[in-house]
């Protein structure tokens, strides 16, 4: 049994389509991600991007196509098989997402507390353990709410690899921090992916930190995948869409003289 | 998966074995504390560990603590590449007695 | 043409409504699972969390529910005997008092004031954690948010309203004793005797029934829209203010069909 052997997908999505409401967010994205890979998803706003997190999280039903993670169909798996995989897996959201009326300490051990029947003591040592890891010692005790931005992303950090998950994911870690503290997180993206081999999603619209944590880059524009290849790849790429994003150069709209006349006179037909 | 208890010289070594995780931990946690609550100084191998996870760290970080509390020996040998890098992640390999072999540490007496 | 927007509007607005019945009786369902079958599941509605619910809702609700009561018996009092003097039934005043309070005012005072204090403190709360991601952090942490934040706020709030009511019957007679003491010269141990030779269990029963049907209502409006909490601080906000209209319409509503029919 070979823990780093090549090419062993861990996330798999096939021709993924979803929609909000009678809006079509995805039309069919494929991707594949590997164990032990650091795969950063990029897009603007309303490309997509987080429609698909929270498909990956299990948090939205596809319309059609199919998720396999750690090779279990999350589209079709009982809630049963959903919950032992979720042991696998954690989250790091955006706001952070700690529960405000637990201390942080309380926050890192709650996974832990509904999945496992370990020791009292254990369960603290593993909570203050991983709040060494992201330099929160000492923070244990303390509300979210008394908390500084950088801070809380990086307590729901500790919380989200409490259970050593195989598979990570990390919703937009630089967003609203300053860049050194932002740069701070890569640091520990790398950190855990190093230690503990884990595979990392990261979704984010930051160039520079996509850039410096990822293998591979998947750049989503309107529901498609533009491109998903190595950082190398993805700075050379000489696709337009790719490049206006790196470039941070608005898209050029089509403009439908019909449609658009429509639209602005307001009749349907 | 069942860790190996040995006594060689002053020690009791415990060598864990495979994967330290959430299911395996709890018993050596409990052997660890059993031994040092019994008086002995105790050392752990990881060499045949594979992986292991924060409970089991966590479960070494309280058999040191015990040890110390009691004045006995408590230390780590043969850690395995996957085990120590953990314990670097937590900066613990810098805080646990970590030994190369039980016949060195005994050696160097 | 307006006709057709305006029959398009009725329809929309009628399967919204159907929609949301529909959403409010799978969150009732799903609550009384969870308090029910939880355990053999391992995922148990944690006593801890039970008690703190049933504290916020029902002991911190003490002091203005009896005050609130106590008004209402004074109330009531005030009114019957300038009523009843008319007739020269002054004391007459007592049954009156004692029914009207077991059976209408105290489950209605204390529910309303309970939809006030909690319903939408209940919104708030979910909306909230809805809008900062937080009950998706318990979805993914494999925490079903209904077992883990709707079935202790259910049971708490199922206990709480009946045990308010209680005290809010005894708080209203209080009311009314001590105003007809002071104006008709009757004494408190009097009244009291009076009181209790014309309740019967039926009368208290009556409305700790009523009571329960309201802590559900409360509660159910409370968390569907804390649940369907869309579009940050405003919605939260809009959320709140709904769940306060609603479940004191519905608790009026249901007031008037239980009256009907236990009285029948």
């Amino acid at each position: 049994m070979d823990e780093r052997a090549p090419s062993e997908a861990v996330i798999e999505i096939e021709n993924l389509v979803a929609h909000y409401g009678d809006r079509q967010i995805l039309n069919g994205v494929s991707l594949t991600v590997e164990k032990g890979e650091i795969m950063v998803i990029m897009g603007g706003s309303g490309s997509g991007k987080s429609t698909l997190l929270r498909h990956l999280l299990g948090l939205k039903k596809p319309t059609s196509g199919s998720i396999r993670l750690l090779g279990k169909d999350i589209t079709k798996i009982s809630k049963k098989e959903i919950y032992q995989l979720r042991r696998d897996m954690g989250v790091a959201f955006q706001g952070g997402a700690l529960f405000g009326s637990m201390t942080v300490g309380e926050n890192v051990q709650l996974p832990l507390r509904e999945h496992t029947k370990l020791d009292e003591k254990t369960m603290q040592i593993m909570a203050r353990m991983k709040l060494e890891v992201m330099n929160l010692a000492g923070f244990e005790d303390l509300m979210p709410s008394e908390l500084s931005g950088g801070m809380v992303k990086r307590a729901a950090l500790a919380r989200a690899v409490i259970m050593d998950p195989k598979l990570l994911f990390f919703d937009e870690p630089s967003a609203g921090l300053d860049p050194v503290v932002s740069a701070e997180l890569d640091e520990l993206i790398l950190r855990l992916r190093n230690a503990m081999n884990m595979t990392i999603v990261v979704v984010t619209h930051e160039l520079e930190s996509a850039f410096k944590i990822a293998d591979r880059i998947t750049m989503l524009d309107l529901g498609n995948i533009l491109i998903t290849d190595t950082v190398e790849n993805v700075r050379n790429s000489d696709i337009e869409r790719v490049q206006n994003m790196l470039n941070r150069r608005p898209r050029e709209v089509d403009v439908d003289t019909e449609a658009y006349l429509r639209r602005l006179t307001g009749q349907k037909h | 998966m069942e860790s190996n208890v040995s006594t060689e010289g002053p020690f009791t070594v415990i060598a864990l074995a495979g994967e330290v995780d959430l299911y395996y931990s709890p018993k050596a946690r409990e052997q660890i504390l059993s031994y040092l609550n019994k008086q002995k100084n105790v050392l752990v191998d990881l060499s045949k560990v594979a992986y292991i996870d924060s409970s089991g760290v966590a479960s070494l970080v309280e058999g040191y603590q015990l040890a110390r509390s009691k004045k006995l020996q408590f230390g780590l040998v043969g850690v395995s590449q996957p085990a120590l890098q953990v314990l670097q992640l937590a900066r613990l390999d810098k805080v646990f007695p970590i030994h190369g072999s039980v016949a060195e540490l005994i050696d160097n007496k | 043409m307006h006709l057709r927007a305006f029959v398009d509007n009725i329809g929309r607005r009628t399967l919204n409504g159907i929609a949301e019945l529909g959403y409010a009786s799978l969150l009732f369902v799903e609550c009384v699972y969870w308090l029910g079958a939880g355990k053999f599941r391992s995922q148990p509605v944690r006593l801890a969390a039970i008690f703190r619910e049933t504290m916020n809702i029902g002991v911190r609700a003490i002091p203005i529910a009896s005050m609130l009561c106590f008004a209402v018996g004074v109330m009531l009092a005030i009114q019957g005997i300038e009523t009843l003097k008319t007739y020269g039934a002054e004391s007459k005043v007592v049954i009156g008092i004692a029914l009207s309070v077991t059976r209408e005012f105290s489950p209605l005072i204390v529910s309303i004031l309970v939809a006030g204090r909690s319903g939408s403190a209940i919104a708030a709360r979910i909306g909230t954690m809805l809008e900062s991601q937080e009950v998706d952090a318990l979805r993914v942490i494999g925490i079903n948010p209904v077992r883990y934040l709707a079935a202790p706020l259910f049971l708490g709030m199922v206990i709480a309203v009946p045990t308010l009511t209680i005290l809010g019957d005894l708080m209203g007679i209080l009311g009314g004793a001590v105003y007809s003491a002071l104006e008709l010269k009757i004494s408190l141990s009097v009244y009291i005797d009076q009181t209790l030779a014309s309740l019967t269990v039926d009368d208290i029963q009556q409305g700790l029934i009523k009571s329960l049907v309201f802590a559900v209502i409360i509660v159910v409006v409370g968390l569907s829209n804390g649940f369907q909490v869309r579009g940050g601080a405003e919605g939260v906000g809009h959320a709140t203010t709904r769940s306060v209209v609603l479940s004191i319409s519905f608790i009026v509503l249901a007031d008037m069909i239980f009256t009907y029919l236990l009285n029948r």
